[in-house]
């Protein structure tokens, strides 16, 4: 059998995102890092939002599902719960799933089901021409905002952690090593793992640039960080500004909603006969 | 007596409901036909709650409005129900409420003072245990050894120990010693032998649905709490381990839909449930159905709205929601049971339409179907049940050079062979976007246009299975009903009532609603002269569908919207007035 590279799940279409656009790095990583995990196109599921991350599935040739804006999430876990043996990764945007779908990232991460969430984070709403998104830095001048930005931001990282998330980590779209390495690391844990991606959008967004965030960024684990604290996590997923950091924030092992669920002890749901065995039984208690 | 209907009335969470179905339960096992329908506000304590219960010999259709037997669990439940008394009803009460008086009622009474609260404080129990006091009475009034209700209580009281089992005996023997020993000539409610001679369920609509669908396979369901489609959260939940399936608890029905959307993509039969308020959350989630070409099944369990409406209360208002909702236009199938027995077999069928035909398929409920008990012989719960998965492929069947479509636009009736999510060989996407035959993105005119008119196709093949509606009653008759779902009950009965006066009516009854099955409506409909539509709404959904379809006006009307189903001496009363 031919192995797995990032070549195998070249499609007949080529990415329409704009030239320089971060969401190249991601889509490079995110191969890479099932190539090497060895997922190929029919061993995964792929589940995209809405928005310009979401265009990846066509030039992404693996199992998939592009669901409606901000609804990914609940259709991962729907997916997971019928086949619990599939890899199943979720591809969304800070619009998608912070604004849309928030409620949604809330209670996957309660329940911790063994999905990869990637987020694609710039601030910015770009399918649409330029709003701000939930994670839109206050001050920031958009389209929806011409005087800036004046929320607090949705912080993916601390959302995440309060929301009972088992991994949680920041990447950067121009660090393709750095960011596969994360992608698998994310993917490989078992459990909710949160990935946030900060990229640019070179478009609508003349601020944050890619030397914008190479000056800023730092590595954790350079820093000798050990991800096994909530609270120490807390305050580095708060750091934000002249430094912000990049790597893996917290990690913990709790069981997942799937290793839970009395029915996913063995074969997957999909697998199972259709037939109910005792329905003697079933009917007994409405005599 | 050979028909007995007997209310019990009192505050929220003095166990009025579970009163109710003990007593179904028991006489059900004794060969009676019963059915139990419960009025309550939406809340956990206070309010007036109320339970009625018809139990008869002969096998019935709906309540009727002579009441035989009226428990009260408190002074208001008479203030509000004695006009409701047939004349030599008995009134059971604890004199410790009221001390009632003849007096007091219009019509000849018989009032049977049972000291409920004394006699619970005497065998140590709950206060809230007046109501198996008052349950073993009820089964000394009509005429029963105690032993009856005896094994519906242990059955009952089973998971919570034997101690909580002999006091709750205990407390239901007190109550039937009670009115041995002090009303030794009280017969007049007596009941006749019951006939029924196979065992039947005592079952409720949703746990109907509920057993259908676990019988046609169902394996995922993520329903979010709502009434009147609780009692299917209940049954899956607690069966979720030996039945292997998963009932998941979403955070919206937003989630609920998308879930079960992601679960039937990844190849099991999934399920949502809900009413109107979170129908309308999944409408977006419908439309996603439609272009995915996912087969999903929903029981939509209809409760007057707008909006919040009256929660604990039923209707027939969202049928026209029903088949328009979801923006695009796709194809879709809706069921409506009119009594348990099609709440267990249209679930089914919906399963097997879904997959075949990949829609998404509704079954409209209420909670008058939802939330009544009802009995039905066992044997139709235990027939086999034919499965059809329709055209998914086996992962051996799929061409190896990489040429399987999806969404293949060469079929004969808009259904494309479907893979699952793993297949070697079977790789698509599920593409919310318009796509082609794989699933990729497109936006090219023919394509699109072909796509659309490929999955809009599905409805003339459709058409071709659907059911014509059932005809109940006299073929040549002076009134002809037209109705849908839960109204048939009470309607088969006004039709028995119509016949003892000498008016020979008939009912046409629809159970599949879309795609309407217009041309054997229009056989039906046609030569009959004068047709009476009934439904629990205020624009009259069915008359204005059969109108769209068929041309055929329906002029004559009874239409009821206040929450409650009709009685069937009230539908005669209307059609007299009709007249």
């Amino acid at each position: 059998m031919p192995s797995i590279t990032a070549d195998s799940f070249k499609t007949s279409f080529l990415p329409t995102w704009c030239p320089g656009c971060g969401d190249f790095g991601i889509w490079m990583s995110l191969k890479n890092a099932l190539a090497n995990l060895g997922i190929g196109s029919d061993d995964g599921f792929l589940v995209y939002g809405i928005g310009c991350h979401g265009n990846m599935q066509d030039w992404m040739k693996i199992y998939g599902a592009r669901g409606l804006h901000g609804r990914a999430l609940p259709v991962a876990q729907g997916i997971k719960l019928a086949n619990h043996k599939l890899p199943v990764i979720c591809i969304t945007g800070d619009g998608d799933c912070l604004g849309e779908g928030g409620n949604h990232l809330i209670h996957a991460a309660k329940r911790n089901p063994d999905i990869t969430v990637i987020i694609h984070d710039n601030q910015v709403y770009g399918l649409t021409t330029g709003q701000a998104s939930p994670t839109a830095q206050p001050g920031f001048k958009t389209k929806s905002t011409p005087t800036g930005a004046t929320d607090t931001p949705i912080n993916p990282l601390t959302l995440g952690l309060t929301a009972g998330a088992t991994f949680i980590a920041r990447g950067f779209a121009g660090d393709t090593p750095g960011l596969t390495d994360l992608m698998q690391r994310a993917i490989s844990h078992k459990g909710f793992s949160v990935l946030d991606v900060l990229q640019p959008c070179v478009t609508f967004d003349k601020v944050h640039t890619y030397g914008w965030y190479r000056q800023r960024l730092y590595q954790l684990d350079k820093e000798g960080y050990v991800p096994d604290n909530k609270i120490k996590a807390f305050e580095k997923a708060l750091e934000w500004g002249d430094k912000i950091p990049i790597g893996i924030f917290y990690k913990e092992d709790r069981p997942t909603s799937e290793e839970v669920e009395p029915a996913l002890t063995g074969a997957p749901l999909k697998d199972l006969p259709l037939t109910v065995s005792n329905i003697d039984g079933l009917l007994s208690e409405f005599i | 007596m050979q028909s007995v209907t007997w209310k019990m009335g009192g505050e929220a969470g003095y166990g009025i409901m579970s009163s109710g179905t003990m007593l179904c339960r028991t006489f059900s096992r004794l060969g009676y036909h019963v059915l139990a329908t419960n009025e309550y506000p939406s809340l956990i304590r206070g309010g007036h709650n109320l339970i009625t219960v018809r139990i008869a010999t002969q096998e019935f259709a709906s309540l009727n409005k002579d009441v035989h037997i009226l428990v009260a669990l408190n002074k208001e439940t008479v203030d509000l129900h004695k006009e409701e008394l047939t004349k030599g009803a008995i009134l059971l009460f604890d004199p410790k409420d009221h001390t009632w008086q003849a007096t007091d009622f219009s019509k000849e009474m018989q009032l049977v003072a049972v000291p409920l609260a004394d006699i619970v404080s005497e065998h140590k129990g709950d206060p809230v245990m007046r109501n198996t006091v008052a349950l073993g009475a009820t089964v000394a009034l009509l005429g029963t050894d105690f032993s009856a209700i005896e094994s519906v209580i242990r059955d009952q009281f089973k998971r919570k120990g034997q101690e909580v089992i002999d006091n709750n005996i205990a407390i239901a023997k007190a109550g039937y010693d009670h009115i041995k020993t002090n009303f030794t000539n009280q017969s007049s409610m007596f009941l006749s032998k019951g006939e029924k001679k196979e065992p039947f369920l005592v079952i409720n609509g949703s746990e109907a649905v509920g057993v259908g669908a676990v019988r046609a396979g169902l394996k995922f369901a993520a329903i979010y709490p709502m009434t009147p489609i609780n009692s299917v959260i209940t049954f899956l939940a607690d069966h979720a381990k030996e039945l292997q399936l998963v009932y998941k608890q979403p955070e919206d029905e937003i989630a609920g839909i998308n879930m079960a959307i992601g679960a039937s993509i990844g190849g099991v039969r999934s399920m949502v449930a809900t009413s109107g308020g979170g129908f309308a959350l999944m409408v977006e989630g419908l439309s996603l159905a439609g272009i995915l070409e996912v087969p999903l099944v929903i029981d939509l369990g209809m409760r007057p709205g707008p909006a919040t409406g009256m929660p604990t209360w039923t209707g027939q208002g969202e049928l026209q929601f029903a088949i328009h909702a979801g923006h695009g236009e796709f194809p879709r199938i809706i069921l409506a049971p009119g009594d348990i027995q099609e709440a267990y077999s249209l679930t089914v069928d919906a399963f097997n339409l879904a997959d075949r035909y990949q829609v998404p398929v509704f079954i409209l409920t209420d909670k008058y179907l939802n939330e009544s008990q009802w009995c039905a012989p066992k044997s139709h719960f235990q027939k086999d049940v034919a499965t059809n998965r329709g055209k998914l492929v086996k992962e051996e069947e799929l061409a190896t050079d990489g040429s399987f479509g999806r969404y293949s636009l060469e079929t004969d009736d808009g259904v494309s062979s479907r893979s699952l999510p793993g297949m070697k060989n079977g790789f698509y996407i599920a593409n919310s976007y318009e796509h082609d035959e794989q699933g990729y993105t497109t936006e090219l005119a023919d394509l699109a246009a072909a796509m659309a008119q490929k999955r809009l196709s599905k409805l003339v093949a459709i058409q071709k299975v659907g059911g014509a509606p059932t005809v109940y009653g006299e073929r040549d008759s002076e009134i002809t009903f037209v109705a849908w779902g839960s109204t048939k009950g009470p309607i088969l009965e006004a039709m028995k009532l119509l016949g003892s006066k000498g008016k020979k009516s008939k009912l046409i009854h629809f159970t599949w609603l879309f795609p309407f099955p217009t041309e054997e409506v229009t056989k039906l409909l046609s030569p009959v002269t004068r047709l009476v539509d009934v439904e629990l709404n205020t624009t009259a959904q069915l008359a204005f569908l059969i109108r769209e379809h068929t041309g055929i006006s329906i002029t004559e009307k009874i239409l009821q919207c206040n929450g409650r189903m009709l009685y069937p001496e009230e539908i005669v009363e209307r059609i007299s007035k009709v007249t």
